[in-house]
């Protein structure tokens, strides 16, 4: 019987809203699923018309967001997991959370994030759904190996797993990112391609932060014509002759800033395609689409401006560094923890490259791991960099401030900045969740 | 005098995972900010074979399974017999994590055949199975009294692969938390010559400045057949976060 079940998963639910305890994403379909192991395909044959799983390493939380605007706008009702909680207790907690005590539905779609390494599983428990069926891979970089393991892992898990999805699903998928691109050679499923063809995107340079150059197919190196960012580019192997697939062509939409966003944009065009969205209908959502929190977005605090970008893997935090420092930003705080939404192992902070970031750019430093971030970027400096206890914006060299305390680094950043000037924050996750609560009074969501 | 180092630095764009970068940004900037001009020359499938035989130091980072595949015939036929003869002449040399399982005698997964090493470390590396829990996490270790730099090194480990010492080699260190070469022997790392191998990443050098200045003070010495004196430099924030992970650890500093 599922009754008493979603009436438990309501009242958790409601507690942990009214509490103000921002446990409401998970735990609702956590205890569902012990409780019931099958609930999710069980709910989620009761959405109307189709279900859309987002997956990759960055940009789950923006696209899911994008998609969701533009199904809205084209008059749908539309379920989402809370961002962060893309675990299967997640997506099961958004289902809950929306269907009444019978368990029936209001939705037209389900847009749903999956964390990278459970997309296998969730895939599998939806087996046999009778719905329209979409699949967007936005791309795969180096994140939080001590508890995802390897990219090349999670690439083989993928492939197996879209093995067995049967033709009449929809793959959407990067063709910019070899290894997502290799993954709709090995499907049955339709695919359709996105990706980035404006030269001037080019790099120059190849960034440090690369994880994909060798060829998907046959190991050999793969040679590119330009690099976008990390590894996405237009590649080809002139060994095994695999090459990029040729993208759609999506033009003349706005878009938010920062190349990264891009891909996020095209990956939901091309999915409100695939759901018969009309072009006006895209266009005009997209124009008054408001960015997901921690993704861009705004806050002003005693009359200064402050923006927070989630910065959670190098390639993250590359093109969170770019985008602020090419909007001109002066003022930074950079906040590192390592808690588990964060990955334990801190490392990866030496791929980024912090050498990018200006002499004259002021900088706050905080988090669990202060130390290490402050010794990358000491390290990042051609002089010796010595840590001072004050901002003292007039001497170029030295601006770096180290304080352990968020809520005190978050305040003397703040002091640090003069009125109509920004000062960006660039946070791994748990921070991130840390920094909005100081923010707004909320951890929720 | 004007000193000089080239450091190779072997598989960039391979065996690169854990942030092994900042283990060649450490040796760079230690000897620039000290005047002693330092050339990073990568080394890869087929770049740079040439320059391996004029170097100084030697680094050598992780690698994915793949990228690992795609490198090892190319390090045991190119590379090999050249680095053999720097390492046997004293140029030092870091190897971390996949580097240092393939400097020694072989690894054994398990499945399949055992993959040859390079064999210039007497040390074998077994894959206990798929089912075997990988060992991970922040680590502390003590360093082998030979280094004559009383000091903890700290770092994070994460690696499947148990790697039993031969007598050819000595251990780098004693574990104080963590796991270390196999989680059993109480051993991390191994030294042979002016040569450490090592599952510590973190990177490994930039929180242990003591090492970082031990591997430049031998290349310097190998180099030049004479001792330079390293110019001390302010390691406040290097030590600050060295502390922290040992007090994080439960360990108390032996500075």
């Amino acid at each position: 019987m599922i009754i008493p079940l979603i009436i438990i998963a309501k009242i958790v639910s409601f507690v942990s809203r009214v509490f103000n305890i921002g446990m409401g994403g998970t735990w609702p379909g956590e205890i569902a699923l012990r409780l019931k192991p099958d609930i999710l395909s069980i709910l989620i044959h009761n959405i109307k018309e189709g279900v859309i799983f987002i997956s990759g390493t960055n940009g789950k939380t923006t696209t899911t967001h994008l998609l969701k605007a533009i199904l809205e706008k084209d008059g749908k009702k539309v379920i989402i997991n809370k961002s962060g909680a893309n675990l299967v207790n997640g997506v099961v907690s958004a289902l809950l959370t929306e269907c009444d005590f019978f368990g029936k539905l209001k939705a037209d779609y389900a847009v749903f994030e999956v964390d990278e390494n459970l997309l296998p599983e969730v895939l599998k428990s939806v087996k046999f759904l009778k719905l329209k069926m979409i699949i967007v891979l936005l791309n795969l970089f180096r994140d939080q190996l001590d508890r995802y393991g390897e990219v090349d892992v999670i690439a083989q898990k993928w492939t197996k797993a879209l093995q067995s999805l049967d033709s009449g699903a929809t793959l959407i998928l990067n063709s910019d990112d070899p290894q997502i691109a290799y993954l709709g050679i090995k499907s049955r499923a339709k695919v359709r391609s996105f990706g980035l063809s404006d030269n001037k995107d080019f790099v120059i340079k190849k960034e440090h932060a690369t994880d994909s150059t060798y060829c998907p197919k046959c190991g050999h190196g793969l040679s590119y014509d330009g690099i976008f960012f990390s590894h996405l580019g237009i590649w080809k192997c002139f060994n095994c002759s695999f090459i990029r697939p040729k993208p759609e062509i999506i033009s003349n939409l706005p878009i938010l800033s920062g190349k990264y966003n891009k891909y996020n944009t095209f990956a939901a065009v091309l999915a409100a395609r695939e759901c018969n969205v009309d072009a006006e209908k895209i266009k005009s959502a997209l124009k008054e689409f408001k960015p997901a929190f921690g993704r861009q977005e705004e806050f002003t605090i005693q009359g200064k401006k402050i923006k927070v970008l989630l910065s959670k893997n190098p390639v993250g935090f590359n093109e969170s560094l770019k985008t602020v420092i090419n909007g001109g930003a002066r003022n930074l705080l950079i906040i590192l923890n390592d808690r588990i939404p964060d990955g334990r192992d801190v490392s990866w902070i030496w791929d980024v490259d912090f050498e990018m970031i200006p002499e004259s750019v002021s900088m706050v430093v905080s988090g669990d791991r202060v130390y290490d971030m402050a010794l990358r970027i000491k390290y990042s400096k051609s002089q010796i960099l010595n840590p001072k206890s004050q901002i003292n914006p007039k001497s170029a060299n030295q601006n770096i401030l180290i304080e352990p305390n968020l809520k005190k680094a978050l305040e003397i950043a703040i002091k640090g900045i003069d009125f109509g000037d920004m000062l960006y924050i660039l946070p791994t996750y748990s921070a991130m969740l840390d920094v909005r609560q100081l923010l707004t009074g909320s951890r929720r969501l | 005098m004007n000193y000089k180092l080239t450091i190779s630095w072997l598989y960039p764009d391979l065996m690169s995972t854990y942030g092994d970068r900042g283990n060649v940004i450490c040796l760079l900037k230690r000897c620039q900010w000290r005047g002693i001009e330092a050339e990073i020359i990568p080394i890869s499938l087929n770049l740079n074979n040439e320059k391996l035989g004029s170097s100084d130091l030697i680094f050598m980072g992780g690698a994915q399974d793949r990228q690992q595949s795609i490198a090892g015939e190319d390090f045991i036929v190119k590379k090999g017999p050249v680095l053999k003869n720097l390492i046997e002449k004293g140029v030092p040399g870091l190897f971390v994590c996949a580097a240092y399982q393939a400097i020694g005698n072989y690894y054994k997964p398990y499945t399949g055949d055992d993959i040859a090493g390079l064999g210039i470390f007497d040390l074998y590396t077994k894959h206990p199975g798929d089912q075997a829990k990988r060992l991970i996490g922040n680590a502390a270790a003590e360093l082998n009294s030979k280094f004559k730099i009383p000091n903890t090194i700290v770092g994070f480990e994460n690696h499947g692969g148990r790697t039993h010492l031969g007598k050819g080699v000595k251990p780098f260190a004693r574990v104080i938390r963590g796991f270390g070469n196999n989680g059993e022997d109480g051993y991390e790392g191994a030294v042979y010559k002016n040569c450490i191998g090592s599952y510590f990443h973190g990177p490994i050098l930039p929180k242990n400045p003591r090492l970082t200045d031990w591997l430049i003070s031998r290349a310097l010495v190998i180099k030049y057949r004479k001792n330079v004196e390293l110019t001390s430099l302010s390691d406040e924030m290097e030590w600050q976060a060295h502390e922290f992970m040992l007090k994080r650890l439960g360990i108390k500093s032996l500075q």
